[in-house]
């Protein structure tokens, strides 16, 4: 990464793109270094009318940033100025450059700070943790072909309402009759938040055997409908219940 | 199990460097001075077995990392190049942050010359720096410091390591007599 300072060999130091350096104190920085000048005794006057030579072509800046570049103009300006009154031999603090000097000597100072960063940077890059080389990405399941018969599935939903048998609750309320149309409503309904809905999910708020058959008749009944798609990717794995978008290859 | 395979295992499944402390943690026998003999013994092992990896210190803990001859095998599996290389714009924030921590955006756009809104967010966003409190003055400004990630990022064990100025010094009287490009 160049810093404004490589200017290829054989051109002219003074002819510079402007979109290489960083700030005012950057293009500065290289006027005063390409030409070896002393930063503690800056030729003001040469200085300022290279700085305003280089910011008259940059009629293409942005305003933010051209505003930078013209506001260090001015403030050279206003030490060439100064620099035109007569001062005092005891006034040596007094010299009009001193604040920019200690300015362009503290940029210069983390110019150079940030170049052992980029350094320590390049170099860590060299060394690499657990997890630079990616993962192979896993097939999803989406996309996995359909090899499951009809009756491996009726199997894996008995045995998911034997299951859902088992653990019967101690305290017995009279089941109200469960209406596949309700069922159909709330497969529906998941399915809209959902891409995908797992069928035990979809049958474990209710732990009796009539809410597991009913909600299994209202996915074939969908599925017969074309509204989901049913999966299972191997006997008693569990069942998916996938929404269907607008495709006509069927289930 | 012996403490240094466990010391082992939990370095291997980490991303992140492990402080000390947290190794300790793995055994109640344990204490960071034994941790720290246990890693060094590890290390040794893996630099006389010429495992392509070994024990890295960074950021104030250890890591298991590639060494830097195998990056360029690696690199050929890298599948974003480059994408954590710092701008020169948000490199100089850093430096500046770095060394004045905790400073104000102020301060920083004042050293640069320009404005570093838009860099500072970037770095706050990629954890580089964070805000650590607030200045007195008007506005009361935020003041920003440099994270863990920070040193993680460029390899530091602490900030102790940071180019001090004596070695800039250095840089810059080897830079000063570079002939003119005229």
């Amino acid at each position: 990464m160049t810093n404004g300072l490589d200017v290829p060999p054989g051109t002219d130091p003074l002819l510079v793109d402007l979109d290489q350096f960083h700030g005012p104190l950057d293009l500065l920085l290289h006027l005063i270094r390409k030409q070896d000048i002393d930063i503690f005794d800056i030729p003001i006057a040469r200085i300022t009318q290279q700085f305003l030579d280089v910011i008259g072509e940059m009629g293409r800046l942005e305003l933010e940033r051209a505003g930078e570049f013209i506001e260090m103009a001015a403030t050279l300006v206003r030490i060439k100025a100064q620099m035109l009154f007569p001062r005092r031999d005891d006034e040596e603090s007094d010299d009009p450059r001193a604040d920019l000097v200690r300015r362009l000597l503290e940029y210069e100072h983390f110019r150079e700070v940030a170049r052992a960063l980029e350094r320590a940077e390049r170099d860590r890059l060299r060394f690499h943790p657990k997890g630079f080389v990616e993962a192979r990405p896993r097939p999803s399941l989406a996309d996995a072909p359909l090899e499951t018969e009809w009756d491996e599935l009726w199997e894996a939903v008995l045995a998911l309402a034997e299951r859902l048998d088992e653990p019967e609750p101690s305290y017995q309320v009279q089941g109200r009759l469960v209406r596949i149309d309700e069922k159909i409503e709330q497969v529906l309904r998941m399915l809209s938040e959902q891409q995908r809905v797992e069928f035990a999910a979809l049958v474990a708020p209710w732990g009796t055997r009539m809410h597991a058959v009913m909600s299994l008749l209202a996915c074939l009944e969908l599925a017969k409908r074309s509204t989901l798609r049913l999966r299972q990717a191997s006997p008693f794995a569990p069942l998916w219940l996938y929404r269907r978008e607008e495709e006509p290859d069927a289930a | 199990m012996r403490h240094s395979r466990l010391i082992e295992a939990l370095l291997f499944a980490s991303e992140a460097p492990l402080s000390p402390a947290d190794l300790a943690r793995v055994d109640d026998g344990l204490d960071e001075e034994q941790v720290e003999a246990l890693v060094a013994e590890l290390k040794q092992e893996y630099d006389d077995a010429e495992r392509a990896f070994t024990v890295f210190e960074i950021a104030g803990g250890y890591q298991i990392l590639t060494r830097p001859e195998y990056a360029p095998v690696l690199e050929r599996y890298d599948t974003v190049p480059l994408s954590s290389r710092l701008s020169t714009a948000a490199l100089e924030t850093l430096a500046i942050i770095a060394y004045r921590q905790p400073v104000g955006r102020a301060e920083v756009e004042d050293i640069r010359g320009v404005g570093a809104g838009g860099v500072l967010k970037t770095l706050l966003e990629r954890d580089l720096v964070e805000v650590v409190g607030r200045g007195e003055g008007l506005g009361r400004p935020l003041l920003y410091g440099t994270t863990r990630y920070f040193l993680e990022h460029f390899g530091f064990r602490s900030l102790e390591e940071l180019p001090r100025s004596d070695e800039l010094a250095v840089i810059l009287a080897q830079k000063q007599p570079e002939p003119d490009a005229t």
